[in-house]
């Protein structure tokens, strides 16, 4: 990107969420972003999946964007393990496979805009929900492991209201207590995100993504596979 | 507060009975019971003014009658409101439900029932000029908000000061909310932001107006103990339904944030799916009402043993409601 600040789209499910990402962007990429288009949402993970392409769309045609960053819960859904990062596997119970997919399809077939041939791409999956990413070093008992092995023995370790009592010290957090714990923890892990990536491969997930960047600018065809 | 309401032949609500949480958003279709229910609190208010009858037999078996339960520590008696018809009420009786049933109690739960409040905010009376003074509680359609204001800035400060900071935060276009006296009344104004612009009353939006009225009852350092709340998400922006969410939480939830007051117990009506989509992680807030024929019933979608599965095929709360398959919906359309 010829040393320029990255523009970057960041699209969650939250203001919370969007606010947690962009902090932990920066501390991946080691430098400041440029954000395109601040204050895309979605309704939550139905959401996600449908309006992407269109997003994507609006994303190559009217903005300069270089990427656009995602992060969703993964719920009760499949988490992203390391065998679905396997060139051509795809896991149709992973959100994170899912949006890789549908945002590869939306975008293959995009002319050439704003000097760019296409947009990258990064997605995070928080297991179940970003607030055991802010937990993660505080909270022993909380890693995708342990939800991982609640689901094969059909015993969560922990719910998401559970999650938010003990992020927020309510389950029913207001927005500015939400962006405050959201914040505080994403900037904990920022300055040194291992523990992160080691308990959540969700987030490595994304790491691996954003650090491709720097090896796979977006205007050459090797950028390809990161899309 | 109220723990159970049981309807017995009162208007659509032919049998049918819902337990309460300290937060209520009641959904479905039209001429489905969401206002009967709101309707029911506000006659209990209207009935505890008067002395209890004595006057136990009830010969009229299809006399309407709606029987209200509460939580500890006024959890020992039943009140029953029976009317000689659809439309009058007036016959309040207390019934022990135990051998340790106080009904003594009584006099302090009447005490918190005579502050219930109904709202169906209406943004032409709230933008007329009010006089000073007056009562300083929240009028039914939001009409003496600005004087409710003043007083609240005048007795608190700090919660008005509160009250500032969360609606200029919800609406940053604005700078400061101005309560302008002139001549013995009241008006309000906001302060446009970047700009030295004063946006009067009637051009502020409705849903801003509402949310206002919202945030005044929320900041009262005395608010009512039951707040019953007609189409909530009326005239707001998508967006802005989580921060209305978080208004109506402090006041259900007052400990989670720090107040030390008392909860206030919240019934609130929507046909937003927006709305409902906050709701997934508690689903036990949320009060189905469904209308078969003529008649009309109440669940609560944390009753609805599948919910989880539903949700992991995908869709928002809010998707599944409008689909259909949660019920609350109108019938064939």
């Amino acid at each position: 990107m010829n040393g320029r600040s990255l523009r970057l789209a960041l699209l969650g499910e939250s203001q919370v969420d969007e606010a947690a990402l962009a902090i932990l962007v920066e501390g991946i990429l080691g430098k400041p972003f440029n954000q395109v288009q601040p204050g895309l949402r979605a309704r939550g993970w139905p959401s996600v999946i449908q309006i992407l392409p269109a997003i994507a769309r609006h994303l190559h045609f009217n903005t300069d964007a270089d990427a656009l960053v995602m992060l969703v819960d993964a719920d009760d859904t499949e988490p992203h393990g390391s065998h679905h990062e396997r060139p051509g596997y795809f896991h149709p119970r992973c959100r994170l496979c899912q949006l890789r997919a549908v945002f590869r399809r939306a975008t293959r077939h995009l002319p050439l805009k704003h000097g760019r041939e296409r947009m990258l791409r990064a997605v995070g999956l928080a297991v179940p929900s970003a607030e055991a990413w802010y937990l993660c070093g505080n909270d022993d008992t909380v890693g995708e492991a342990a939800w991982v092995e609640g689901r094969v023995t059909g015993r969560a370790p922990y719910t998401r209201r559970e999650l938010k009592a003990r992020v927020y010290g309510t389950e029913r957090p207001n927005l500015a207590q939400a962006v405050a714990g959201a914040t505080l923890a994403a900037k904990r892990h920022a300055r040194d995100p291992r523990r992160l990536e080691h308990d959540f491969p969700g987030f490595a997930a994304l790491a691996t993504d954003l650090r491709s960047w720097e090896l796979k600018p977006a205007e050459t065809d090797s950028s390809r596979s990161a899309a | 507060m109220i723990a159970s309401v049981a309807f017995r032949n009162f208007k659509a609500l032919r049998s049918a009975r819902i337990e309460l949480a300290p937060f209520n958003l009641v959904i479905g279709p039209n001429g489905s019971g969401k206002t009967s229910l709101i309707q029911a609190v506000l006659r209990l208010r209207t009935l505890a003014r008067l002395p209890i009858s004595d006057t136990f037999a009830v010969t009229n078996l299809e006399a309407a009658q709606i029987a209200f339960r509460f939580n500890p520590p006024h959890n020992g008696f039943e009140a029953t409101l029976t009317c000689r018809d659809e439309e009058s009420c007036d016959l309040l009786q207390l019934t022990p439900l135990a051998a340790s049933g106080e009904l003594i109690d009584w006099a302090v739960l009447r005490t918190r029932l005579l502050t219930a409040r109904s709202y169906l905010l209406d943004s032409r009376a709230i933008i007329r000029p009010v006089q000073t003074g007056g009562s300083r509680e929240l009028a039914s359609d939001g009409s003496n908000l600005t004087a409710c204001l003043a007083g609240l800035r005048e007795i608190s400060p700090d919660a008005y000061a509160g009250l500032c900071a969360e609606l200029l935060q919800l609406f940053p276009e604005y700078a400061d909310l101005v309560l302008y006296a002139d001549r013995g009344t009241f008006s309000l104004r906001l302060a446009g932001g970047g700009a030295p612009v004063m946006v009067p009353a009637d051009e502020v939006s409705q849903g801003t107006l509402y949310v206002m009225a919202l945030l005044a009852l929320a900041h009262d350092p005395a608010p009512p103990a039951i707040i019953c709340l007609e189409e909530l998400d009326r005239g707001i922006h998508p967006r802005l339904l989580r921060g209305v969410r978080d208004v109506l939480y402090r006041l259900t939830h007052p400990a989670d944030y720090g107040h030390t007051r008392s909860p206030v117990q919240v019934i609130a009506t929507t046909h937003s799916p927006q709305l409902l989509d906050l709701f997934r992680d508690h689903p036990e807030e949320i009060v189905i009402a469904d209308k078969h024929g003529r008649a009309a019933t109440f669940a609560r979608l944390s009753d609805r043993t599948d919910l989880t599965e539903l949700l992991a095929e995908g869709g928002t709360l809010g998707d599944l409601w409008y689909s259909g398959i949660l019920g609350g919906v109108p019938e064939a359309t």
